[in-house]
């Protein structure tokens, strides 16, 4: 349930894979990556490690994209792998990533998904709703918007950091 | 929600929302075919949890349900009516079963739940991400099926 996923805790390993859904992702973006956590102390001042997710910032449109990239931990115990997905559109020179995990109990959240209500996201579990900029719609279960992503461009692809509740 | 300890606390806050069981059904067989057996034990765990992401605040998973192959047909059948029944009259009022052993699909009539049963993709040759994809896939064939049945009133169960 928690969206502080990439926030990992000492001597864990991460290993990165970033896998692309629908046909706008090319199979050949895939690039893994690979790197050492840092101490819980250290993370404390800023904690955000940005992860590309595989799109160029120039393949944005207004209409959210998903993209899905998976967090691989390893520790101690076992292996285990959390894949994580935002839903990404541009607003004039404003990227948006949103979390798609519905803030009224965690279900995923699709866009444009249900015929019913077009240009919303839309929860399946209990029929929450948000608007495209990821705002509650009332009436409906959740009472606040989608958790957002810390968004940067680095040679013009996008990279996303840590999420954020508003 | 999963069967961990650190679901159970969210489960008793949000449990009115919470209406649905699944229950992966996985066979155990040694000595033959074994390579198979576990093949389709695993496709379905992966299956399994990745529709639990996406309905986390409506879904229980249980632990498997786990039979030896060649359990007759007619055991198999009882234990698992056992397992529905405690569970839907604890609460749950959906209860989907998961697997990729296609004798579920030859019995599925007689089961009071509902089967979603899928031939297994082979984890050994089919690579991560074209293995994760399939999965995502098909969980996106599956899904209308949940919101389906969440429009109709639960199969009643008789005591
Ligand atoms: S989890 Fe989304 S509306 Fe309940």
């Amino acid at each position: 349930m928690s969206e502080k996923k990439h926030r990992v805790s000492r001597r864990q390993f991460l290993t990165y894979t970033l896998t692309g859904v629908g046909g706008f992702m090319a199979a050949g973006m895939l690039s893994p990556m690979v790197r050492m956590a840092l101490d819980p102390a250290l993370e404390a001042s800023g904690g955000s490690d940005f992860i590309s997710v595989g799109i160029g910032e120039d393949e944005l449109t207004g209409e959210p994209q998903r993209v899905d990239f998976n967090v691989e931990i390893v520790d101690a115990w076992h292996t285990s792998e959390q894949s994580q997905s935002a839903w990404i559109y541009k607003e004039g020179d404003e990227i948006v990533a949103l979390s798609p995990t519905c803030t009224h109990l965690g279900c995923t959240v699709n866009w444009d998904a249900n015929e019913d209500y077009p240009g919303n996201y839309f929860c399946p579990c209990h029929g929450g709703r948000f608007e495209k900029d990821g705002t509650n719609i009332a009436g409906t279960p959740p009472t606040r918007p989608l958790d957002i992503y810390d968004v940067e461009v680095r040679d013009g692809m996008v990279y996303l950091g840590q999420t954020n509740e508003r | 929600m999963k069967w961990k300890m650190d679901q159970i606390e969210m489960y008793s806050k949000a449990k009115e929302y919470v209406d649905t069981a699944i229950i992966p059904l996985t066979p155990v067989q040694w000595g033959k075919d074994e390579k198979n057996i576990i093949n389709m034990g695993e496709y379905t765990n992966y299956l399994s949890d990745y529709i639990e992401r996406q309905f986390t605040g409506r879904v229980f998973l249980f632990p498997p349900f786990t039979y030896l192959k060649f359990e007759s047909k007619e055991e198999k059948i009882r234990r698992l009516v056992e397992w529905d029944k405690h569970l839907y009259q604890e609460g749950f009022k959906y209860i989907m079963y998961i697997t990729a052993d296609s004798e579920w699909k030859i019995v599925e009539k007689k089961l009071p739940g509902e089967l979603i049963w899928l031939p297994a993709i082979s984890t050994e040759t089919t690579k991560t991400d074209q293995f994760k994809k399939t999965i995502q896939e098909q969980v996106q064939q599956v899904m209308p099926l949940f919101s389906l049945k969440w429009q109709e009133e639960p199969t009643e169960r008789e005591d």
